[in-house]
Formats: C-alpha cells, structure tokens, sequence
C-alpha cells in the first residue's frame, strides 16, 4: 500500500474498535471490509449518493468520502447501531417497514440514517424540508414516494418521544 | 484446491417479514455483502485503449507488492487446455480476458489476486500495458462503412446481426397512402445504474467442481457459461446467489463469474471481486440505436404500412445482441393495426462498452420513434393524438407484424384512462408559473413480447414442523419476486402467506430457471409455483383420504389444515400430515414451458407466433417548459398496464410508479458520453439520475382479469420506455418543439426554441 499504516481507535455504535490501516482508506471500506460491518454500502464512492452515510459524532456523513484517519477518537453510528439491542427498531425504521418505503433496500440503510439524522435535528420537518434534506440520498427503485412517506410518518411517530 | 465455499447442502431462505426488518436494520445480505472465509480478492487492470493490439504486459512491480499473490492475463488463459475463454449467448467472440487485442476502454486486461481489495488495487495501477494503438469506431452508424475498422475478423463489415421482418408489401402499400410521414430518431447508451455494484467470489472445490456465489439474475445460463468456459459437465458447477440491489438487465449472462472462477483455479483459493462505479460503467451499457420510420397512412389517418431501419450500437462485443435486436425490431411497429409493415435491423460492433439488456430492454429505442412518430403524424392530420392512436390501437382479434392474431387487448381502454387521468386531475399549481413558462400534455404507449420459448420448474415442500418452502431459481431484486411466490403457492395451499418462505437461487439445489428477466417471473416461474404448491395439495389430500374413507378431491383444505367434509373430528394440520406419512417431507413439483413452436419465426420475415402474451403500456405526462432556460420540469405523470391475473395491486403499483421515474431520467438525464473513444462520465456526479427533486406527482392504473386461472402478465417494465416519448410529446404540446434525440435535455429544447423563433420571424 503507498501510505504506511497507522493505529487508529474509533467508537462503532458504542463499541470501541481498534484498526491498523492507512488513514487514507475511506472509512466506508475500514467498516465493510475490517469490521464486517457491512450495512452503509457503496452506490458511488464520490459523495453523491448517500448510500454509505453514517453519523460521526451525531453528524450525518458520507463515509465512502471521510478518510478513517479524520475519525479517530470519534464516535461513530452506523446503520447497525440504530435499533436497540433486543432488536426493537426505532420510529424510522418501523415506518420505513410500515410504508413499504424500499423495493429492493440497497439504498435503505442510507436512507434511514440520512432520516434520523434529520429528524433530530428537526422533528417536526414540513414535507418540502423532508424532500430537501433526503435528496442526497438516491434511489433507483421506488420513485421516492414512500421515502417521503416514511420520514413524515416517522417524524408523527417520534413526536413526544425523547431521544 | 479450497473448501467448499458454504458447507451444507440447503440453501438459504427467507420470509418477507423477516427480511423487510433486516433492510431497515441494515443486517439483510445483499449479494455485495456475502463474505466468505478465507478469500483473496482480486481486480481488473483495464484497457485505457479503445481499440489495439497488445504489445506486452509488465506485472513484476505489482507481483512485488506485499500481499499480491498473483497476476493473470490473456496469455495464460489462452496458454491453458482447460479453458475455452470465448463466450457470449449467440457467438463465442468474447474472451473471459483481453487476448491480443483490447477492443474498448475498461476491457478486463489482467487480473491481480492479493489478500486484500485495496492491496489489489494499488498493485493493478502497477501492471505495466503496451497498447499500439489501431483506429477506433464509437458510432454504429460509421462502423457499418466499408473502411471503418473492423473490431472481430470473423464477423466483418462489424455485423452483430442482420434481421429483417416482412409483412404483406410495405413498399407497394407505402406508394397508395394518401399522407406519408418519415423521421429519425436518435437514442443513446445509458447505463442501468444499479445502486448495487457487481460482485462475486469463486471457488474451486478438492474434487474438481467449481462453485460461484454472485449477484447475478440468470443463475442457470451462468452455470451454462462456467461449464463451457472451464469444460465441465454443467452439473459440476455450482452457482449460489443472493438478493440483489437492483438489476434492471445489467446482471444477466456471465458478468465476474468467469473472472473470479479463473482467479481461483490461478491461486487454488477462493476469490471475490466487487467493482467499483466506474467499472459497472464499463460493464454494461444500453443499446444506443438511430431508427428511421416512413410511415403511411389514408385519408381518415388509418395506418397502411410502415417501413422501419434500425441501426444498434452492439458495443465491443455480441453476447445476446444478435437475439435481441431482432425482438427490439419485432416490437418497432408499435401497438398498432399496420396491414403492411418492412423492418430491416443490424447490430454493429463499435469500440464501446459491450450491451445488455436494459429494463424493457430493446424497447425504449424503438418505442421512442412510433410513439414520437404517433405525435408527428396526428399533427399533420390535424387529429388530436389520443384520438389517433385510438383509431389505430391493436383490439382483439388484430393481426400484429408478426402475424400474431392479438387477444386479450386493453390498449383503448388502458389509453382512456391515462387520458382521463389527464383531464381530470386539477393540474398543480406553481407559485413560479411566469410567462416564461409553458405547460403541455403528451401520452405515449408501447409494446413488448415476452421472452418465448421459455421453461420455469419449481418445487413447494412441506415438512414435519409444517414448514412450508418454495424451491425456485427466481432471483429478488427488489420487484417483490419472493413475496409474490410466496402468496400464489400460499393460495393454493389455502395457508397464510406469511408462512411460506421462499428460496434463494442455488442451481446445487434449486430447479432451472431460465432467467430473471423480461418480466417474465410472475408470469412463468408463478405457474411452475402453483402447479408445483397444487401438485402437493394432491399429495397431502392423497395421504388423508383413503384412512378417512373419501376421496382426495373431498378433502377440505383450510388455512394448513385437511378435513373431512361430513366428521369434523377428522382435522390434521399439514405438519400431521407429514409424520403421519412417516416421510420427512413432501414434495410437490410444477413447470411451465409455453407451447412447442411459440416463439419460432421465420428467418427471413419474422413471421409467425412471437410471444404467448403481450405487455402494454400507456403513460401519459404534464410538463413545464421554461422557455428561458429550456428546462424540462415533468410534473405528473400516469401509468396505465394490464396485468392479466393482478397477485398484489400494491407491489404492482410501486412497480408502474417506480417504472415511469426510472423512465424518466431516460427520457430527460441520463446519456454515457464518448471521447475520443473512452467514456467521460462514469460516475454518479456526471452521470445523473432522478433524485427527490425530479419527483412528480404519479398515479397508475392497473387492469387485471378476475379469472383465477387466467396468465399473470409481468408489469415491471411497461410504463419505463413509454416515458420518454410522452415526455418529447408534451414538450410538444407545451412550445411547439420536436426533439428527436434522446434525452430531451434543456440544451436541446433551448437551441429547438431559438431554431423555432428564427423560423417563425422568417415566415
Ligand atoms: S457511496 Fe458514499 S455517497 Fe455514494
Ligand atoms: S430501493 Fe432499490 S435503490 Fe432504493
């Protein structure tokens, strides 16, 4: 590999994780390849697509673009880590289920961190800000309708809640 | 040699439920996220040349690369006894590895094996190859010129299939029509876009078989290939496969298989590949097509002949070109009544990404060019469009181009209701409604045959848990497969859906399939299911009713349970049935194959039973044209289809909705751009495909027939090629424009807008 390997510790979903790898790699690929996490996937590897978005400390984030080196110490989430442990799913993903909001679901993952992550930032999003806020993360199956479904009805769903 | 990539014989299963909350958990197995113990990895190193003759290939500094294990190329494929590296579905002109000679810019050149991805990445930059560059040809229009160069010495003048279709005398009626109207129309390569990318690992076993896990859609012609490629007997391949995220054609036909099976058998280890954007870019293309379409019709606007030239890029190489531009050419008339039709077809090889089929595949170029046509014609006879083509839709008891003598047509009604949708709907208001911007209406239909001859098989079991499995080599990738299986076997057996799992493509286990393709699943491997699921329900009424002393067709089969009409103490649930049986399970068994002599036609005019049913189609759009900017904003847009016996109205709307949006970015977006022979845009920045922001408002309808036994037709594909057709009419409609090359980009309708004010200032 050109770039010599480092030692570089990060939290995955409250875990923490040590890899022995270049900076440079993208940690999309630290977190399919190394840790068998392979829930954000690769759609583009450029930023555009949202399929391999993840929170870094609470942030939304395409990970196929932020080199593993720039999270050491942080606190990464990834899709893995949205549902509680015994399995219970959180609003979004129970209204991405009840909406039927995926076909084939590759992008499904991506969506549903790019919508949690709106929602707590704004709980209460207005339909406009919904289709605002998810247009970076792409689709090739559904025509977005039932995306947009499933945020708001996520949104409805979480609303008295605390996070 | 390797251990056998997943030990144990059944293959995995899956329930909809249960699967839907591992898609939202993020833990479902896609085929990209199948990972297996103990693989090396490999990657292609691609030709940066479009056209040339290698001249040698330098390995040592990537072979030094710490955890490289291997570099294969051309020349050790073609050194070795054991492979015939030449494949494709028609003619064998495509070798597994360049060999000689690279033929487009991304061919698979050489192969680096290391331990891990990124190594083999790094390494691959470090494969030094000499290219002496020959001329190239990116345009199959130029390549069929008498100096163009010639990409396969054994297939001159770059032919990739030559087809005509003849149906009464096109040329004689063509002189006795009243009106005469001809065109051109242009559509270019695109690329399906999976969001998934390709991927697959292979393996050779100690005894000599080899086994592939893969995304693919056709696990039964992969298996083919593999057995030809490595001169196996096919029963000593194995080919598993997984869910896929998405497909859309880009996944049929051997695709890493033979790659990541020659890897293996290069290193005795397992190994996987995954390909990068750019390389899925380089994989697969659409077919780009010019069809000319002279048509005639009389002094009421009746159809008399039609005569249609069509010319497809085939791209560097056959694989299933030369079959299926015959079927593009079979479906170019159109929906409609023509006494008199002449196709001529020819498919030729240029320097550019080799084809495939593409969601609806050879459909979208020719339904461009009569659903345009449609438009242009009705135009010059002063008709409203959906006036004409209501005049000239295929009804019952028409004869098609083919000869074909059409039933179960819903053309007119299908096409109503697209327009009342039309009407009907109070069109959205815009804040930014300027004067600067238009509005227009436009509607488009379109025809597609289904692939004929063809042949499902499929198994349902039950065992002594009352489990109940369907065994099928359908493969899911996102259009609701497994869930449709599931409840037409669940039917039968009159037991919840919810209960029945379905199986994943394992061709060591799971009955052929022929493909997962031209929505053909609902339809042919639907009925090898429910034979098979009714097969069984005779079985478990067989073993129940002689100890009850009725006959079988007295039992009385109720949510899993057999009772016997007259004693309502006799009541076993199928899981009683089989212990009882004293065997493990049981197993019932269906098939589908259409008739002997559907699908044969005549060599020369194409004449005779083309499909055993047709797919149709009706979109219709609103658009906002911004006269400014030329910007075309589709607004709403309806979707109309038949879907002969409807399983689930809910999966086949989002099937007809998901369809016009997917059209749409090929009617308005999405195009692959050649320079100077390379593609410039292989990337999801500047290739572009619909997002949330191009969204409009949809609705759909879908017809059905309510006879239980009548055939369910496919719908995944009937509302894709019509979308761009009814996008180009209805910017028609809006400003008076006619663009005939695809997409229908804000350039075009810009520089058609200016043309068109020039004009008018003139006149
Ligand atoms: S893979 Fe990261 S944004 Fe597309
Ligand atoms: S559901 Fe297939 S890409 Fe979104």
């Amino acid at each position: 590999m050109s770039d010599t390997s480092e030692r570089i510790t990060l939290s995955v979903n409250g875990i923490s994780q040590e890899v022995t790898t270049a900076p440079s790699r993208s940690l999309l690929e630290v977190l399919r390849e190394d840790l068998a996490l392979t829930g954000a996937k690769e759609g583009c590897g450029v930023g555009v697509c949202g399929a391999c978005s993840v929170l870094v400390d609470g942030k939304l984030m395409s990970s196929c673009i932020v080199p593993v080196g720039m999270v050491q110490g942080r606190a990464v989430t990834t899709v893995e880590g949205l549902a509680a442990e015994d399995g219970t799913l959180t609003p979004v993903q129970t209204a991405f289920m009840e909406c039927g909001g995926f076909q084939c679901g590759i992008c499904t993952p991506g969506q549903v961190v790019a919508a949690t992550a709106l929602l707590r930032e704004c709980p209460d999003p207005a339909a406009e800000e919904v289709r605002e806020w998810m247009t970076g993360n792409l689709c090739r199956c559904t025509g977005y309708y039932s995306i947009v479904a499933a945020v708001l009805q996520a949104a409805k769903a979480g609303q008295g809640e605390s996070d | 040699m390797s251990p056998a990539l997943n030990p144990g014989a059944a293959p995995l299963s899956r329930r909809a439920v249960g699967d839907a909350v591992d898609r939202v958990r993020g833990t479902f197995t896609f085929a990209v996220d199948r990972r297996i113990e103990g693989t090396l990895h490999a990657v292609a190193v691609r030709s940066v040349a479009p056209h040339g003759r290698i001249t040698s290939i330098d390995a040592a500094d990537a072979l030094a690369v710490p955890g490289v294990v291997a570099v294969i190329d051309g020349s050790h494929v073609a050194a070795d006894d054991g492979i015939s590296p030449w494949y494709g579905e028609n003619r064998a002109d495509q070798p597994v590895l360049a060999i000689g000679k690279v033929r487009y810019v991304g061919e698979p050149v050489a192969l680096v094996i290391a331990d891990s991805r990124a190594t083999a990445e790094a390494a691959a930059a470090q494969v030094w190859v000499d290219i002496e560059e020959l001329p190239h040809v990116v345009d199959p229009v130029l390549a069929g010129a008498p100096d163009a160069p010639q990409l396969h010495d054994e297939w001159p003048n770059n032919d990739s299939g030559t087809w005509t279709l003849v149906h009464g005398d096109a040329e004689r009626a063509m002189a006795t029509a009243a009106h005469v109207h001809t065109a051109t129309y242009t559509s270019p390569a695109q690329n399906h876009v999976p969001m998934e990318p390709h991927s697959a690992t292979g393996a050779w076993l100690p005894d000599g078989s080899l086994e592939v896990w893969t995304g693919t859609q056709s696990p039964y012609v992969v298996r083919q290939r593999l057995a030809t490629m490595f001169r196996l007997d096919p029963d000593r391949v194995r080919v598993r496969g997984d869910s896929l995220g998405g497909a859309f054609g880009s996944k049929i036909d051997l695709r890493l298989e033979g790659l990541v099976a020659l890897a293996s058998r290069a290193v005795g280890a397992p190994v996987r590949m995954e390909l990068r954007r750019d390389e899925v870019f380089q994989s697969a293309s659409k077919h780009a097509a010019t069809v000319t379409m002279t048509t005639g019709v009389d002094e009421d606007g009746l159809l008399v002949a039609r005569i249609i030239d069509i010319v497809w890029n085939s791209g560097a190489y056959a694989l299933q070109t030369p079959r299926s531009s015959r079927t593009g050419m079979i479906r170019s008339p159109g929906p409609y009544r023509i006494p008199h039709v002449l196709a001529r077809s020819v498919a030729r090889y240029t320097n550019t990404v080799p084809t495939g089929p593409f969601r609806g595949a050879m459909t979208g170029q020719v339904c461009w060019a009569h659903e345009s046509a449609a438009d242009e014609i009705a135009a010059e006879l002063g008709v409203d469009p959906v006036e004409w083509r209501r005049r000239n839709l295929l009804r019952d008891g028409d004869a098609f181009a083919t000869g074909d003598v059409m039933h179960e047509m819903h053309y007119v009604d299908l096409l109503t209701a697209v327009d009342d949708a039309l009407t009907a709907d109070a069109p959205p208001t815009s804040s930014t409604r300027t004067r600067t911007r238009r509005r227009g209406r436009g509607v488009a239909a379109v025809l597609k045959t289904t692939r004929t001859p063809t042949r499902s098989e499929a198994q349902v079991q039950v065992d002594a848990e009352g489990q109940v499995a369907v065994r099928t080599s359908a493969v899911e990738m996102g259009q609701g497969a497994a869930a449709s299986l599931a409840e037409m076997a669940a039917r039968r057996l009159d037991m919840p859906a919810e209960d029945v799992s379905v199986s994943w493509p394992d061709t060591g286990w799971t009955p052929f399939d022929q493909t997962t393709s031209s929505s053909r699943t609902t339809f042919a491997t639907g009925l090898a299911v429910e034979r098979a699921a009714s097969d069984l329900r005779a079985c478990i009424a067989q073993q129940v009713a002689q100890p009850w002393g009725i006959t079988p067709d007295q039992v009385v089969h109720r949510d899993g349970c057999v009772s016997s009409p007259g004693d309502p103490a006799q009541r076993m649930t199928y899981a009683d049935v089989v212990r009882s049986s004293g065997a493990g399970e049981l197993v019932g068994t269906g098939r589908y194959e259409t008739p002997p002599g559907a699908g044969r036609l005549d060599p020369e005019t194409s004449q005779g039973n083309v499909s055993v049913h047709f797919h149709q189609g009706v979109v219709g759009v609103e658009v906002e044209v911004d006269t400014e900017t030329g910007r075309v904003h589709v607004l709403r847009a309806h979707g109309a289809t038949y879907a002969g016996r409807l399983i689930d109205a809910e999966r086949a709307r989002k099937q007809i909705e998901g369809g016009m949006l997917f059209g749409l970015g090929q009617a308005v977006m999405e195009e692959t751009l050649y320079e100077a022979g390379q593609m410039i845009n292989p990337n999801l920045s500047d290739y572009q495909i619909p997002s949330l922001l191009d969204v409009p408002l949809t609705s759909s309808t879908v017809l059905s027939d309510a006879d239980p036994d009548a055939e369910p037709h496919g719908i995944g594909e009937s509302t894709v090629p019509p979308m761009a057709p009814a996008v180009a009419n209805a910017v028609h409609d809006a400003v008076g424009v006619r663009i005939r090359d695809l997409p229908v980009t804000a350039e075009k309708v810009l520089r058609a807008l200016r043309e068109k004010q020039a004009d008018d200032r003139k006149n």
